[in-house]
């Protein structure tokens, strides 16, 4: 069967139209993500093997329109266009159709074969709207499917479907607009047809008249004659309609959306509200909303880190014989020594960070699937905003409390260049859970909870206010939230542990290599007998500035890497986990407040470096180590008036 | 237009009432984002609540719900219905 006759199907739709889920149930488990090139934004592709076919499936990021906002939209619109996808199935959310279909009016506009799934019926039913699916079929002249995700029901279907349009000649009879729109655009494309370009001539008509850059661009390249003459229709179509002629053709795709809509949806509305409705009162309300938030990610936060402690200790327990197993095994060979360094930096990497890392992926993608993480956007929107970003970036903040690097990863979703940053920067001052072990395992541990709990409220403070600041410092007007609220849903539990899954395995590919190689390089350093000296060069600091022992120096560097190190070195180079013995009560505090601020972690680090640039990477490292010690050394003084 | 329809910025319009855009003050690209979303002049928009401290507002439009900014309610004008 290996000669089998190849597909290549792409996934697009709007976001909570459940694509991830009709991906995983395509693929399962023959799934493999790299990144788009250059991008630091994933590329999903699976394969499927299906009728004697090799069905290869793209997954294009959840989007809302096909011009060029986000670096998502452009991804995929180059995709479909350059790559020409065997088929194009469109994942609808059944219960917000109209907006969707708009969306679909654009991928049509490309003029490549098209299956829409009308995904969620069963959800749509509940809220009483029955859609016509055979008449959907034929006004916009391409197949359309309902399916129910969660359940699988549907998406054989799909799949015979695209077989099916692959093999037969398709004839494309893309959806016409109003009449006068339509004769610019008709009149456009005859000027067009003639030039070299990989994409339809209706489409680059339309794009013209939506003044989109790249297309504009590229014609500017090719024929600079036509500009003028596009110049000209968009001249007259603003001056009939009074506005932008780029928003003339979004109402144009809008009407035409709501008259389909208008054609094919049967509403009945039903008096009583469903259980979904009230938790939807319930969650936004104006002051329970944030009682029921607070509540859920605390509740959320104390069972990440029970449950990470358990297996955190259960590791330990299974490794603990494993350095000496070696050493008789090996010998005390400097090959040997360097290679258990590489060896224990994995094994820490799964005692430390993953007892905490993926219990926090569960949680958090519950959330995320059951609807509840765009509540906390709505919630915290005014809270971000006095930082200069919106309601969106709270969930990198969440995101960045189990680790920074998918917190830092997940700024993508915001809209500009200044949010990004302003975001990942913030992001980088989140404690994560291995900051939280330190947290816990010192202060938590010998000092006493509450001021634990505050550590982390003063890690809010100086998020807040550096937020305050930077986004003063670098200007520009915040982004204002537009977000659609999805309805909640029960979440699917095949979802939840795929995304959990994709999630870890980004963050092993990531830190796993760093964590190796640095673990390495610094026992090299360790075994080239550099330690004392290193450590004595950072006692103006560590001991004058910071009332530390000068052996925290050598911690903070092998902090860089992971920062739990800093507790794990801190115990190995004393031979004992009873802290106690060794730190004053607030030189565990104040350790703590440099390990949260003194720099990102070395993958975070390589993160910001990806996404903005060596200069802006380092700058951010720079003014948090400084700004780390002088607010570590103020902390200091004002606890030696406390104790 | 009618004169006895009283005009409003969609954030003055009062929780569970319905208006209809009239006019939105706002960059080319803000313009542009809503209306690839459905909103425009002539879209009819339901308030469906706000939060409290000058927070977002949450909207019906086109029978599916969005939230919008504080700032973005104010640039908006809708006639009330």
């Amino acid at each position: 069967m290996t000669e089998g006759k190849k597909i290549n199907i792409v996934l697009a739709g709007q976001g909570n139209a459940g694509k991830s889920t009709i991906f995983n149930y395509l693929t399962g488990l023959h799934q493999h993500t790299g990144n788009w090139a250059g991008k630091t934004i994933e590329k999903f592709e699976g394969t499927l093997y299906y009728k004697g076919y090799t069905i290869d499936v793209f997954d294009l990021p959840g989007i809302y329109s096909l011009t060029t906002y986000s670096v998502e939209e452009v991804i995929s619109r180059e995709y479909i266009i350059k790559q020409k996808p065997d088929v194009v199935i469109n994942i609808i959310d059944s219960t917000n159709l109209e907006r969707n279909l708009i969306f679909t009016l654009q991928l049509l506009e490309l003029e490549c074969p098209v299956i829409l799934a009308l995904n969620m019926v069963d959800l749509a039913l509940k809220k009483g709207i029955t859609i016509d699916s055979a008449k959907l079929q034929k006004i916009i002249n391409a197949p359309v499917i309902p399916t129910i995700a969660s359940r699988g029901s549907g998406l054989t279907d799909i799949i015979d479907k695209a077989i099916e349009l692959k093999e037969g000649k398709t004839e494309y009879r893309v959806p016409r607009y109003g009449k006068e729109i339509e004769s610019r655009i008709e009149d456009l494309s005859q000027y067009v047809k003639d030039v070299d370009l990989p994409y339809p001539s209706r489409w680059i008509a339309i794009k013209l008249l939506e003044k989109d850059r790249d297309i504009v661009t590229n014609i500017r390249g090719k024929d600079p004659r036509i500009l003028k003459e596009a110049g000209e229709a968009i001249y007259r179509l603003e001056e009939i309609h009074g506005h932008d002629s780029s928003v003339v053709i979004s109402d144009e795709r809008t009407l035409l959306a709501s008259h389909i809509t208008r054609e094919i949806v049967n509403i009945r509305p039903h008096r009583k509200l469903s259980l979904n409705e009230k938790l939807e009162i319930i969650t936004t309300h104006k002051i329970i909303g944030y009682f029921i938030m607070i509540l859920i990610l605390g509740a959320m936060f104390v069972g990440v880190f029970s449950f990470g402690n358990w297996l955190s200790s259960l590791f330990e327990s299974v490794f603990q014989n494993w350095h000496e197993w070696w050493n008789n095994e090996l010998g005390t060979t400097l090959t040997a020594a360097l290679g258990w360094a590489a060896v224990e930096s994995v094994l820490a990497l799964v005692q430390i960070a993953l007892p905490y890392i993926l219990p926090f992926y569960i949680l958090l993608y519950i959330l995320e699937d059951w609807g509840y993480i765009a509540r906390i956007s709505f919630l915290m929107d005014n809270f971000m905003h006095k930082m200069g970003i919106h309601g969106k970036g709270c969930i990198s903040f969440i995101i960045g409390l189990g680790c920074n690097v998918p917190g830092c990863l997940s700024c993508r979703i915001m809209e500009s260049k200044r949010e990004r940053f302003i975001t990942a920067v913030l992001v980088t001052l989140v404690p994560c859970s291995a900051v939280s072990v330190i947290i816990f395992g010192l202060v938590g541990k010998y000092v006493g909870l509450l001021w634990a709990l505050g550590l982390y409220l003063f890690a809010m403070i100086v998020i807040f206010l550096t937020g305050k600041l930077s986004s003063k410092f670098i200007g520009g007007e915040p982004v204002e939230l537009i977000m659609p609220m999805p309805d909640y849903k029960t979440p699917n539990l095949k979802t939840i542990l795929y995304e959990t899954w994709d999630a870890l395995k980004e963050f092993i590919y990531i830190a796993a290599p760093i964590v190796i190689i640095s673990g390495v390089f610094i026992q090299a350093i360790n075994l080239a007998g550099w330690m004392p000296a290193i450590s004595s060069f950072l006692s103006p600091v560590t001991e004058k500035w910071l009332g530390l022992p000068a052996v925290t120096g050598i911690l903070l560097i092998f902090g860089i890497l992971r920062k739990e190190l800093i507790l794990v070195m801190l115990a190995a180079y004393l031979g004992t986990t009873s802290f106690i013995d060794v730190l004053s009560p607030q030189q565990m505090i104040t350790l703590s407040v440099v390990s949260m601020f003194y720099v990102p972690c070395v993958a975070t680090i390589s993160v910001l470096w990806k996404d903005f640039g060596w200069k802006k990477a380092m700058a951010v490292c720079i003014l948090e180590i400084l700004f780390a010690i002088a607010i570590a050394g103020i902390v200091k003084r004002a606890l030696d008036l406390v104790f | 237009m009618n004169k006895d329809k009283e005009q409003v910025r969609l954030l003055d319009l009062e929780d569970g009432r319905t208006g209809i855009i009239i006019s939105i003050t706002g960059g080319k690209m803000l313009t542009k984002r809503l209306a690839d979303l459905g909103l425009s002049t002539g879209t009819k928009i339901k308030i469906l609540r706000k939060t409290p401290f000058s927070g977002p507002v949450q909207v019906e439009v086109r029978s599916s719900k969005l939230v919008l900014g504080r700032g973005l309610a104010y640039k908006i004008m809708v006639e009330i219905q």
